[in-house]
């Protein structure tokens, strides 16, 4: 026949300092494990995405492209080609818009950054694991 | 161990993951109007509907005021400059040509929308153009153009007419700050709380507070660094712009020359300022005071900003010295600010 | 397994089964939105079952309610979920109850946590994913709470009713 647990637990009425640990324990895993699935800004997920006067054209994995991915933006009304890496982000490589300004800006290499080429109607807008930024907008 | 306070301490950390529920729906779009790309971010339930409301709206504004449309009414205004015909203008364009006039004389010129033939010769009109430093002759014979009290008002208040052949009016020193206003008072009408419009980049407008109901933080761009940040303020409801040689500005004979003409010299505004940012509740107003503050200068902007009584500001100085007005005190955060600089608080 | 067995595991899978459905009544995750979250009253009966009874019968009782409970108003995902969490929390108690210096506060707790784990595990299981693993901090921390209460009502409950006698 099955006896009872021998427990001293059982005995007991009021909580005791091993108690305190047990709950302490959970309270440490709860936090490790918290931690733990904080999110990483590990930059690997990096996308860009093409936009062009509100179409969107494509959606790049940078991580994934060849080093010199070259896109020519098709529509585009003056021809314009960016240039992917998965080092070095995005930049516009040759233009033939009268600005150039996108050109100039160079390389963007951070989530939330972006290139824009306000004669062609493109926006080059990077997306990915967002670091936590202080401010939600710019003036200036 | 004491369970009494185990359990309050668990209590605080429940309530502090109840904070982080997942966050309200919102809609949000981004667009080309006014030769600039603006963004929109509304939340609520309501939001998807109210962006496109404000997407339309600023379009069919940008469609009046554009110079480069020859059928918009500033392009019909300015072709017939000096014939002596009053050209019919829709409510809105007729509403910022008088807002405009009555601005041009509050700041005593500092801001004038009639600059346009002046920074046509600059290259800094439209889009297209190459830049050029405009030889003196040719900026003596412009600047007589340059006068909005040459800008007649019809009597019926849908018409207006230049009086000089050559004169042209450029609204875009206070057309963005005209279609926010726009554009927040639909936001109101549809019953949005919570709303940021960034009509590209110099002119923002803030609905409310943020869904969470804490301010929004504005970063105010360093004027010497395009990545910088030079204070970030803690506002809500409210509308704020920025004006800085930096935003457009070239470089000949290893001088820089920015896009803020004076237009009693029209040459660019040489106030000893590197940018000016206007806080206050409309956006016409901030957006045409950040321009004339910009021309005027420290001194006399100060003193427009004591006289005036309804606007804060921040003058960022080329030596680095930054002025903030006594209002944006409390809402001011210094943390991220770049090297070299010092703020002192201007009391009235 | 005797009459009297039997009849005294059947009357605790029936009080089980029963606390279950009042907990039904008033879920937690109303205050506080959150998957997975109950006071796990049903886990009284295991504390009891361990400590009156044996392991076997605490396992029998464990095992009954589950079936039955999600017979009456459940699935098999729930099932699993339900089972895979009580058998963790069963492990883990009677391990506990072992360990001089403890009270049913500590062991409650304990219990409460290692159920949370096991709902948890199970749920990456069914989803094949380590999504639902987010959950688990927060679900740890509400353990703590849960267990203490039922740790505290077990207390009373072990000491009342001293034994099972039906004579």
């Amino acid at each position: 026949m099955d006896t009872p647990l021998r427990s001293s637990a059982a005995e007991r009425t009021r909580p005791t300092a091993w108690d305190g640990a047990v709950a302490l324990g959970i309270v440490l895993a709860a936090a490790l494990l918290f931690w733990l699935l904080l999110p990483r800004d590990t930059g690997g997920a990096l996308t860009a995405r093409i936009t062009l006067d509100g179409t969107e054209l494509g959606v790049y994995e940078l991580s994934t492209v060849e080093e010199g991915t070259l896109v020519a933006v098709e529509g585009a009304r003056w021809p314009i080609t960016l240039e992917l890496s998965p080092t070095k982000g995005v930049r516009v490589k040759e233009t033939s818009c009268p600005h150039g300004d996108c050109a100039a800006s160079g390389w963007v290499d951070a989530p939330g950054e972006q290139l824009i080429c306000l004669p062609n109607r493109l926006i080059v807008s990077l997306e990915g694991e967002e670091t936590p930024k202080d401010f939600d907008v710019v003036i200036g | 161990m004491k369970i009494r306070s185990l359990v309050s301490m668990t209590a605080a950390l429940l309530v502090l993951l109840a904070g982080c529920t997942p966050a309200e729906e919102s809609a949000e779009r981004q667009f080309f109007a006014m030769d600039t790309v603006m963004s929109v971010k509304v939340s609520g339930p309501k939001g998807e509907k109210a962006v496109e409301t404000v997407c339309s709206e600023i379009s069919r504004l940008d469609a009046l005021f554009s110079r480069t449309d020859p059928d918009s009414d500033i392009s019909r205004l300015n072709a017939a400059a000096g014939s002596g015909t009053w050209t019919t203008l829709s409510g809105e364009t007729a509403e910022v040509l008088t807002m405009a006039r009555a601005y041009a004389e509050e700041t005593g010129g500092a801001f004038d929308v009639t600059i346009a033939p002046v920074m046509d010769a600059w290259g800094f009109g439209t889009t297209e153009e190459t830049y050029q430093v405009p030889d003196g002759e040719t900026l003596q014979t412009l600047l007589p153009l340059v006068d909005s009290q040459k800008l007649t008002m019809g009597e019926d208040g849908t018409s207006a007419r230049l009086e000089l052949a050559g004169m042209e009016a450029d609204l875009g020193g206070i057309a963005k700050g005209y279609a926010a206003d726009r554009a927040v008072s639909l936001l109101e009408e549809a019953g949005i709380t919570s709303a940021l419009l960034n009509l590209g980049t110099s002119t923002i407008s803030l609905v409310g507070s943020k869904a969470d109901g804490s301010p929004w933080r504005v970063a105010v761009r360093d004027p010497a660094d395009e990545s910088g940040t030079l204070c970030v303020l803690e506002l809500s409801d409210c509308a704020l712009s920025t004006s800085g040689g930096y935003e457009r500005y070239f470089e000949e004979d290893g001088q820089v020359y920015h896009h803020i003409l004076d237009p009693k010299t029209g040459a660019p505004a040489q106030s000893g300022l590197s940018s000016v940012t206007v806080v206050t509740e409309q956006g016409t107003d901030a957006d045409v005071w950040s321009t004339a503050l910009y021309v005027m200068g420290t001194g006399e902007a100060l003193d427009f900003w004591r006289q005036e009584g309804g606007f804060e500001c921040i003058l960022c100085q080329a030596d680095g010295t930054v002025l903030v007005t006594e209002g944006l005190e409390g809402k001011l955060n210094t943390e991220e600010s770049g090297d070299g600089y010092t703020f002192e608080i201007v009391r009235r | 397994m005797s009459v009297r067995r039997l009849t005294r595991c059947a009357v605790l899978t029936a009080l089980a089964l029963a606390l279950s459905v009042c907990e039904g009544l008033f879920p937690l995750t109303v205050l506080f939105p959150l998957p997975g979250l109950r006071l796990g009253l049903a886990n009284l009966v295991t504390v009891y079952a361990l400590c009156r009874l044996s392991g076997r019968e605490a396992l029998a009782i464990l095992a009954a309610r589950c079936f039955l409970g999600n017979l009456l108003g459940g699935n098999l995902t729930a099932l699993a979920f339900s089972l895979t969490g009580g058998l963790l929390a069963l492990g883990v108690m009677a391990l506990l109850l072992r360990v001089r210096g403890l009270s049913l506060y500590g062991v409650s707790m304990a219990g409460a946590a290692a159920h949370n784990t096991g709902q948890v595990l199970a749920a990456m299981a069914v989803l094949g994913s380590g999504a639902p693993l987010v959950y688990l901090p927060p679900l740890l921390l509400c353990s703590l709470v849960t267990g203490a209460v039922t740790g505290a009502a077990a207390i009373l409950l072990v000491h009342r009713v001293p034994d099972f006698r039906f004579s």
